[in-house]
């Protein structure tokens, strides 16, 4: 039938019409969506292990602390597991001064809101004599890089 | 002369003093910013005493702040590196430019509170009912969209404050189910907060979010027209119903003015008696102008009595102790702060139950009371109705409860958001950031 046809036709003629504008509307928010990051690697080297005295050292630029006992290394992160401020050591405890968040030397959690432990990093000695960590990584409670005095 | 330059500003400016019921009726048809008012209003819809003009209020705060913030736009550079100089320029190298910064702050969180006490007037009168529920959701929505123009807002400066906001704010939004993350990489443009996340929450500020409020702004008014006014006037309609009908006039006013000749009888969307109406020009525009007026006003004196805060220059490695929100957002910090819930191994994170149940529940609550409030129909735009008593003290002590949070975040929090009370001596911080 030629009315038959003819509905047919529209159909198509206005589907596709309104399936391009849908698809350019779906196109517009997928470029919200970035492929490119130009953002620093989630491995990178701190210093030589040597440069580091016994105890907590803060570490600004990758907001982590490194912890040294002794020829013992680890790598805490200093970013509360809550809402992602930057806690304090304290000397015998991390302290959030965003929603006070409290953990123990280890970064498990006291009291607060924080609910899991603070990360702890893989850490590792690259070739050429520098911590090497990957922020990435969360690692078992009783990870210790020893580092022999030759070594370092 | 004189004469001359006399009938030329009458020949003006004539519909914004008509000197005669015609010239009233015909003002608002000839003249375009008024056309957008109804010929005329209802009494009851201008007194001061039932609405304190708070949304005229609001809307006037909202001009300011487009004004202002557009003014704010010729020197401000949405770049990482240069924002925080951008402000420091106004502040301290631009003319007037501390001035134009400090309207727009106290005009900001003016409106934030201006619009609450609005939409508490609107409860506590009880004119969300019938038809008026709708421009109550949309009045919800109207004052979600103020408090993230104010958020998005405060993060152009890329000072502490504006760093840490926006990590909090997005670590809340990486707790929502399933989408949070994603819904974090697209606000961030990225995994971190860069020159992406400032240029994305800056178009949200200065094009998205404005555009959006006009656009619902436009809609809330029209609706206002639509519903026959503000509710004052279903007290008015109630009394007349029980009171005897008047004969019909053969004088009628239409929509738009005064319909010549002996017409049909005409109706007003509002359904009440001529005397109970006045013209809206300029009965109603002198208002608005007044209104105007004294919130610009206040503005310009807080302005010039207070300087719009400014923390130090965005660092990414330390966080201020403590670091606070603005007032208006404080009460969602201490929620944030106080809802993790742990039963044996299992945690739910305050920033999911305090930053996004919590107030998604009360969001949801809000919107929804229309249709759940079942009430009789008198109770309508009457103030403190004794059958809405309950209701009423339930809004009431919710606004108390965030008001309480907010005086504890704002007054008691010290270093590490613990609670120090008056007197109390509070830690220095070393302040290296």
């Amino acid at each position: 039938m030629d009315s038959d046809r003819r509905k047919i036709l529209r159909f198509i003629g206005k589907g596709s019409v309104l399936a391009a504008f849908l698809g350019q509307i779906g196109a517009a928010g997928r470029a919200f969506y970035p492929n490119v990051l130009y953002e620093p690697p989630s491995r990178f080297k701190l210093k030589r292990p040597n440069d580091y005295p016994d105890g907590y050292t803060f570490v600004e630029a990758h907001r982590l602390f490194v912890i040294r006992q002794k020829e013992a290394f680890h790598v805490i992160s200093a970013i509360c597991t809550h809402l992602g401020c930057t806690v304090q050591w304290k000397d015998t405890e991390f302290d959030c001064p965003c929603h006070g968040s409290r953990f123990l030397p280890d970064g498990t959690v006291i009291s607060g809101p924080a609910p899991r432990p603070l990360d702890w990093f893989a850490t590792t000695v690259s070739p050429d004599g520098f911590l090497e960590v990957d922020s990435a990584s969360d690692v078992a409670r009783d990870f210790r890089l020893l580092v022999g005095k030759g070594k370092a | 002369m004189g004469d001359k330059i006399k009938a030329l500003w009458r020949k003006t400016l004539w519909a914004w003093s008509p000197e005669s019921e015609r010239e009233s009726s015909e003002s608002i048809v000839k003249n375009f910013w008024l056309h957008w008012f109804p010929a005329k209003v209802a009494r009851a819809s201008m007194d001061w005493n039932y609405s304190f003009w708070l949304g005229t209020a609001s809307a006037s705060l909202l001009m300011i702040l487009t004004v202002t913030g557009v003014m704010l736009m010729f020197y401000y550079v949405p770049s990482t590196e240069r924002a925080y100089g951008s402000i420091k320029d106004l502040e301290y190298a631009v003319s007037f430019g501390r001035l134009l910064r400090n309207q727009h702050r106290w005009a900001a969180e003016g409106m934030v509170a201006v619009v609450y006490i609005h939409m508490a007037r609107v409860f506590f009168t009880g004119a969300y009912r019938g038809t008026r529920a709708i421009n109550w959701v949309v009045g919800v929505i109207l004052f979600l969209a103020t408090l993230l123009l104010s958020f998005t807002g405060y993060l152009l400066p890329w000072d502490q404050l504006a760093f840490w906001a926006i990590t909090v704010g997005t670590s809340i939004a990486k707790q929502a189910p399933v989408v949070g993350p994603t819904i974090q990489f697209i606000l961030l443009g990225g995994h971190e907060i860069g020159q992406q996340t400032l240029l994305r929450f800056y178009v949200l500020h200065v094009f998205f979010l404005p555009v959006f409020v006009l656009v619902l702004f436009a809609y809330h008014m029209w609706r206002v027209r639509k519903d026959g006014g503000l509710a004052a006037i279903e007290g008015v309609r109630h009394e007349r119903a029980m009171a005897p009908k008047a004969t019909p006039k053969t004088k009628s006013y239409s929509l738009f003015g005064i319909t010549p000749g002996t017409s049909v009888q005409v109706m007003s969307s509002t359904g009440l008696e001529e005397s109970d109406q006045v013209f809206s020009s300029p009965n109603m525009s002198r208002r608005i102008a007044l209104v105007f007026l004294v919130v610009f006003n206040i503005t310009l004196l807080a302005a010039l009595l207070f300087n719009a805060p400014l923390e130090g220059l965005a660092n990414p490695s330390v966080t201020p102790n403590p670091a606070k929100a603005p007032w208006y957002f404080v009460w969602l910090q201490e929620l944030v702060a106080s809802t993790t819930v742990r039963m044996g191994g299992f945690t739910v994170s305050g920033a999911l139950l305090g930053g996004i149940l919590l107030p998604g529940f009360l969001l949801a609550v809000l919107s929804l009371w229309p249709f759940i409030d079942r009430s009789s129909l008198r109770t309508e735009g009457r103030w403190l109705a004794p059958e809405r008593r309950r209701q009423n003290v339930t809004f009431a002590l919710a606004t108390l409860a965030i008001i309480v949070l907010i005086v504890v975040g704002v007054y008691l929090r010290g270093p590490y958001w613990r609670i120090y009370w008056p007197g109390q001596p509070r830690p220095e911080m070393p302040r290296l950031y």
